[in-house]
């Protein structure tokens, strides 16, 4: 098991200018599969890429939304960049990826969902690999507004928390707490428990 | 251990109406639903014709209008541990409300700080919660986001979850309502069809059209199914997903990631004999002729014997719903022994060789299809379905 995190410092990606979205997931999985032992001689057919984020890319989502409502439609970059597939067919394209390609929403924390994600992946006898990234922005005006809705909390900065899974790993557990949610900004908002496990993989690997 | 994953209810809505009888006398008939759209102004955009109907409804009210009809028929009982699956981006007509509100504002600071409510359903999570809620179902509750394949996807992972034990029943379900980031979005992106009609596999295509969609199915273990007494109306025998790891936004040319995905599903039914092939079929330049070589591939000498047909022709591209649209459309085929023709046909492109069932339903007798999708960053699903 491999995990990593990646924030504001993430390197840009080619094409996703707008947001540091994708380079968040971009980074986390990169390194993630950089410390993978024999990740290159991975079955890329045989690995799965699942991202999991409540509000998505919305600086890159509501820039397009604010420019269309200004009168200013055409720029069809920011449709591409704002769907989660982009990013991860550009992992996909990168690190031969060629398994279920996968993006979530839910809310609350999103590590219970992730991981079970993950473990009907495995089951189903597909895939043998699961890589899975956590993704949150500290938002916009408009996801802040979504939050109160929601009674939910985005992380005090943007984040993404990549773990990859093998099939004869043990699942992780999670702490009871993992669920409740807060209406504060928090270090890690909806990825709280994503970031306990990638830190308890991270320790363990140390 | 793996269990049959069975069809025992479903609800299902297009610019055609509500229910199984405006789908046959839409799409079935091979009868484009395009008209001038009038919900909102579409001077600003490259294209004012899409496939839309209903009565103003929001994405939230479709999504538990079909719901309910699937479970409904299913004869779900209420406050069940049944997943709840949602292909869906989220409600794009209340992002463009949320930024027009702000905007009228002013530039102090506080935008969006009048705007009235509702933002929540902007979030994709929140629609799949809310419909959850509406049900009266407590399992797990999942909004899928990869865009094209969303609903797709969300039946997938059904399959998988039912297969494997770890659920006996899930309502997966999507919606799409034509609205005008997208429109301006893909129309500025040369996307849209150039004159008002989508003619997938023609030499003429011109790309595709947006339409209003929704659908829900209730999927169930075979256990499930009997120890209640409910009907199957269809078997999902088969489900593939992979990614094209070719482009982030063309498809890979030869449909290899469509090819892989749908081998996967034929694989896991037993390489049966298929009927019918509802394809991806968006009716654009790059789509058309490399979904044909994907089929060529996959059923080899046959392939021009198989009857395939887009129904995006008459329904218009449902986005997140396409998928569990197009199933159900697909079920209806099944159930009727009626194969939906490809609309609008005029003359096949000459990379587009096989049997698209030009603009007329055809009366067969259909045991089993296979529903294909394909979205943005290569994704790719591919179900296997049986009449039962």
């Amino acid at each position: 098991m491999i995990a990593a995190t990646a924030d504001a410092s993430a390197p840009l990606v080619s094409g996703f200018i707008e947001s540091t979205f994708s380079p968040l997931v971009y980074e986390a999985v990169r390194q993630c599969l950089a410390e993978s032992p024999g990740a290159a001689a991975w079955d890329g057919a045989r690995t799965a890429l699942v991202l999991a984020s409540t509000m998505g890319d919305a600086t890159t989502l509501d820039l397009g939304s604010r420019l269309l409502v200004a009168g200013e439609v055409n720029n069809a970059l920011l449709f591409m960049q704002s769907t989660a597939n982009a990013i991860l067919g550009r992992i996909s394209i990168d690190f031969s990826i060629t398994g279920p390609i996968v993006a979530l929403s839910m809310v609350g924390d999103l590590a219970a969902d992730l991981l079970a994600t993950a473990e009907a992946l495995l089951a189903d006898g597909e895939v043998g690999r699961v890589v899975l990234v956590g993704v949150e922005l500290a938002g916009t005006e408009r996801t802040t507004a979504a939050h109160r809705e929601l009674g939910t909390g985005p992380p005090t900065a943007d984040l993404a928390v990549a773990i990859v899974l093998d099939r004869n790993d043990p699942m992780p557990v999670l702490q009871p707490a993992v669920n409740t949610p807060s209406i504060l900004p928090t270090a890690h908002g909806s990825l709280r428990g994503l970031a306990e496990v990638a830190a308890r993989i991270r320790g363990a690997a140390t | 251990m793996s269990r049959d994953v069975l069809v025992t209810g479903f609800g299902v809505r297009t610019a055609f109406g509500a229910g199984a009888g405006a789908l046959r006398d839409g799409v079935f008939d091979g009868r484009p639903a395009f008209a001038p759209i009038t919900r909102f102004d579409t001077r600003p955009y490259r294209t004012a014709i899409a496939a839309t109907g209903g009565d103003g409804s929001s994405l939230r009210e479709v999504l538990a209008e079909t719901a309910t009809a699937a479970v409904d028929m299913a004869g779900l009982p209420k406050d069940a541990p049944v997943a709840v699956l949602v292909g869906t981006a989220g409600d794009f007509t209340g992002l463009t409300r949320f930024w027009r509100a702000a905007a009228s504002d002013g530039a102090d600071g506080t935008a969006g700080a009048d705007y009235p409510g509702g933002v929540a359903e902007t979030v994709p999570a929140w629609q799949a919660a809310a419909l959850a809620d509406e049900l009266g179902l407590h399992g797990p509750r999942l909004a899928f986001t990869t865009a094209c394949v969303a609903s797709a996807t969300a039946i997938v992972h059904a399959c998988q979850l039912i297969s494997t034990g770890r659920v006996d029943a899930a309502v997966c379900a999507g919606a799409y309502l034509v609205e005008e980031e997208n429109l301006a979005k893909f129309g500025s992106g040369f996307a849209l069809s150039h004159d008002g009609m989508v003619r997938p596999f023609c030499a003429d295509r011109s790309g595709l059209l947006l339409g209003d969609g929704a659908a829900a199915i209730v999927l169930e273990s075979a256990d499930s199914a009997r120890r209640r007494g409910a009907r199957a109306l269809g078997a999902l025998t088969g489900w593939g997903v992979s990614g094209d790891a070719y482009h982030v936004a063309r498809p890979h040319p030869q449909a290899m990631g469509m090819v892989r995905a749908a081998g996967q599903a034929l694989r896991r039914a037993g390489d049966p004999r298929i009927d019918y092939v509802n394809a991806h079929g968006t009716a654009t330049k790059s789509n058309d002729p490399a979904e044909t070589l994907g089929l060529r591939e996959l059923f080899g000498e046959g392939a021009g014997s198989v009857p395939i047909s887009s129904t995006k022709s008459t329904t218009g591209h449902m986005l997140e719903a396409a998928g569990v649209v197009e199933l159900v459309i697909t079920l209806l085929a099944l159930r009727d022994g009626v194969v939906p023709p490809t609309a609008g046909f005029t003359e096949r492109d000459p990379a587009c060789d096989l049997d698209y069932v030009p603009n007329r339903p055809r009366k067969s007798d259909l045991q089993r299809a296979l529903c294909v999708n394909a979205a943005f960053g290569g994704a790719n699903t591919a179900l296997v379905l049986e009449r039962t």
